[in-house]
């Protein structure tokens, strides 16, 4: 025990008879300043002078670090020291490299270690002086570009972005092993700059990276986001983003590096939206339909080009993002939105109801209009989709259809009707016939036999005239292509009034004729006659009896028709009890002598005919009064 | 047979109403036969003879066509006259209209008065069926 105690103070006596001490003492002042942390060594290892440096980094107290070994302060280096600090006693320093060492505040320190020997003044090795280069920002630093450089393989892996470096001194082009894997060649490709830009699928990607790369090189322009297409090593074709900067050294560019990114996926399936995209417009916008999609707030999302064209604009966006509220009058827009809300509720879709659209400007449009909740994943509607078929012009020929079958109804009513009357008079007649011929045989009496055949005169002559009102009915109706012609009416009043003129004299009739004289109707002008002739007779024989007749006739236009109103101050008709017959034909009301039933009823047919209508008011005593309409769009 | 008192016609063809005035007078045996040229004539008189307690006639033809008071009209007021006495009522007309016979079964089940509806022309037959007390 003690031997071995004993034994480093025996070194130490050694040493200090080997140096002479008041060097050291002389010295250690000097040595003490230094500005790296310095620690000189003997032979055996023993510290015996450091740097307050040191000092400061190890935090010994001096007594301790003189009388130490070395292989206390570092004990973990012990070993390999040793046999670079016995190489240096031999005048042969070798490099200890670097160590980590913790300091007084427990932080990793890190040393690069260097050794000389110690020479004494006569040229004797005694010991070994260790200087420390503190390092540790080099080396954490060196650490930090590991990791980066770790990260960025990583990254590099992960999103397929590759790297390229190219030396423009040396004409040499890095690829990094992704950029290689894009390419498709084999890890130990040596790509240049002439076969890199060959990969470049010809046409515009490669005259775009050829184009890219000059303007890099010529003006120090960097490049990004070239979305270009490759041909591989294996003959596939990719889409890649190309990205590039020119690098400098000092001002002056020495390279260029860049990114290589695999977007073939990305592209494809971009491309595949793009395209599907595109059959969805170009089917929504060649709908015959009207189509859109609302969001929650009843705002349109999408419209096709049907719908632009119902709302009168070109471009969508004049649209989108606006509700009913700005587009439809407010009664429309709150039918239009509670109903959008319930479809999205209740996520019961509307089909094909028939609806009313009224449009800002009053337009009104029918449509066939569904509308169909969009569901998100979750099952709540996020919006809707409607299609509307303007069912419009289909509404204008169903009702048209629905004239014309009422106009045909009408008019087989009144065929039927006619058809009545033809064979009730026909009938009628006939049966006077064989009645009075049955009489003529079995008669004796001459007197009597004389009478019957004045009878049967009388019925043939009733018969003839029967037959030429039925005539003149016939050809009314049966004449479709009579001629309308526009005629003014006041002449036409002035000229029936001169025809009449004996009639009205003798009945102190006074007309007063209030047409104006540009007053134009169209009508044919034999049926204005006839009309004319008829209500005027009409208005003057049906006077009333204790009152010279007036009669005065006044015209207007109004909607389709150029109306003319016959009034008078007659005996009036009872409407109530003889509306419905007051037009028939045989249907007289008055107790009048030449009252004949057939006058009215030809005028209705001639006015029936030309798409006109009278309307009659009148009152029992007071007088009567005649609104004939003449339909302008003949 | 029963004799008949009196008989109207109503009917504003004067060829009808001289050919049935002969046919009723050669082959029915009556006291009078009354013509009216439409139906406002006719009621105006029966009503007359009602009012002062005259005889109505028990047999009554009707044509159907007339002026001013058609045989429809007549029939609507001739009924509501409170005539306990049942009449025959002849329509007689050379109507084939559908609907003038819907209008006769109206007025046959509205009345208690007996009303036959006849069609043109009406011969010998016809008139001694249809000219017996109702």
């Amino acid at each position: 025990m003690y031997q071995n105690k004993a034994t480093p103070t025996t070194f130490v006596r050694n040493f200090i008879g080997m140096i002479k001490v008041p060097l050291i003492s002389n010295t250690s002042f000097i040595i003490r300043q230094l500005p790296t942390p310095t620690a000189f060594v003997d032979t055996n290892y023993n510290i015996v002078q450091t740097s307050d440096k040191w000092t400061s980094i190890f935090n010994e107290n001096e007594e301790s670090n003189k009388s130490n070994s070395l292989f206390a302060v570092f004990p973990n280096l012990s070993h390999k020291w040793k046999m670079v600090l016995e190489n240096c006693f031999k005048g042969n320093p070798q490099p200890m490299g670097i160590h980590k060492t913790i300091d007084t505040k427990g932080q990793d320190i890190w040393f690069e270690w260097t050794n000389a020997p110690w020479y004494d003044a006569n040229e004797n090795i005694v010991g070994a002086i260790i200087q420390l280069n503190n390092i540790t920002d080099a080396v954490n630093n060196e650490l930090e570009l590991n990791k980066k450089e770790l990260l960025l393989q990583q990254q590099t892996e992960i999103t397929k972005i590759g790297r390229w470096e190219f030396n423009m001194e040396d004409n040499q082009l890095f690829w990094c092993t992704t950029t290689k894997s894009i390419h498709e060649v084999s890890p130990d490709f040596k790509p240049n700059i002439e076969t890199a830009l060959f990969y470049y699928k010809e046409g515009h990607s490669r005259n775009t990276i050829s184009m890219a790369l000059f303007e890099a090189q010529d003006k120090g322009k960097p490049w990004s986001n070239l979305k270009l297409q490759i041909i591989t090593a294996t003959g596939k074709e990719k889409w890649v983003m190309a990205g590039g900067k020119p690098i400098y050294n000092k001002g002056k560019m020495v390279g260029l590096i860049g990114t290589f990114q695999d977007i073939h996926e990305q592209v494809e399936a971009d491309i595949k939206i793009i395209n599907n995209e595109k059959l969805l417009r170009t089917l929504i916008d060649n709908l015959p339909v009207n189509v859109y999609i609302k969001d929650t707030e009843s705002r349109k999302v999408l419209i096709n080009k049907a719908e632009c064209e119902y709302l009168g604009v070109n471009d969508p966006k004049e649209i989108l993002g606006k509700n009913d509220f700005e587009l439809y009058p407010s009664e429309s827009a709150e039918k239009s939105r509670a109903e959008d809300l319930r479809v999205m509720k209740t996520l019961k879709p509307v089909i094909a109801k028939e609806t009313v659209n009224t449009r800002l400007d009053g337009k009104q449009t029918s449509f066939l209009s569904s509308k169909i909740p969009l569901l998100n994943g979750k099952g709540i509607a996020y919006g809707l989709v409607g299609i509307s078929l303007d069912i419009s012009k289909l509404k204008e020929k169903e009702k048209e259809l629905r004239n014309i079958i009422n106009i045909a109804s009408v008019q087989n009513k009144k065929l039927l009707n006619f058809a009545h009357i033809v064979s009730h008079n026909l009938r009628s007649h006939s049966a006077n016939f064989s009645m009075l011929l049955n009489f003529l045989e079995s008669e004796k009496d001459e007197d009597e036999k004389k009478s019957i055949v004045a009878m049967l005169t009388k019925a043939s002559n009733n018969l003839l005239e029967t037959l030429d009102n039925l005539n003149e009915v016939v050809s009314i109706n049966t004449n479709t292509n009579i001629e309308i012609k526009e005629i003014s009416l006041n002449e036409k009043v002035e000229d029936a009034c001169q025809n009449l003129s004996p009639f009205i004299l003798d009945n102190k009739a006074t007309l007063e004729n209030k047409i104006p004289e540009n007053f134009i109707v169209k009508s044919v002008p034999a049926y204005l006659d006839s009309i004319l002739t008829n209500f005027i007779t009409n208005a003057v024989k049906y006077k009333h009896p204790n009152r010279d007749s007036y009669v005065s006739l006044s015209a207007e236009k109004k909607g389709n028709y150029a109306i003319l109103t016959i009034k008078d101050n007659g005996l009036g008709i009872d409407l109530d009890k003889y509306g419905e017959k007051l037009f028939g034909m045989y249907k007289t009301f008055h107790d009048h002598t030449d009252a004949r039933g057939i006058g009215l009823y030809l005028t209705k047919n001639q006015i029936d005919a030309m798409n006109g209508k009278v309307e009659v008011t009148s009152k029992v005593g007071k007088g009567t009064e005649f609104k004939i309409f003449f339909n302008e769009k003949n | 047979m029963k004799k008949i008192s009196d008989i109207t016609i109503i009917d504003d063809d004067a060829i009808t109403v001289f050919g049935l005035r002969k046919l009723i007078s050669t082959s029915i045996e009556c006291n009078s036969i009354e013509s009216y040229a439409n139906g406002k004539i006719a009621l105006d008189a029966l009503t007359n003879f009602f009012n002062n307690n005259q005889q109505i006639p028990q047999i009554i033809f009707l044509d159907i066509n007339m002026p001013i008071m058609d045989g429809w009209e007549f029939l609507e007021a001739f009924i509501e006259l409170p005539i306990t006495n049942k009449i025959r009522i002849n329509i007689v007309t050379s109507s084939i209209d559908p609907r003038d016979k819907q209008q006769w079964e109206h007025y046959k089940d509205k009345s208690h008065h007996l009303i036959t509806f006849n069609q043109k022309p009406i011969d010998r037959n016809k008139i001694t069926e249809i000219t017996q007390l109702a």
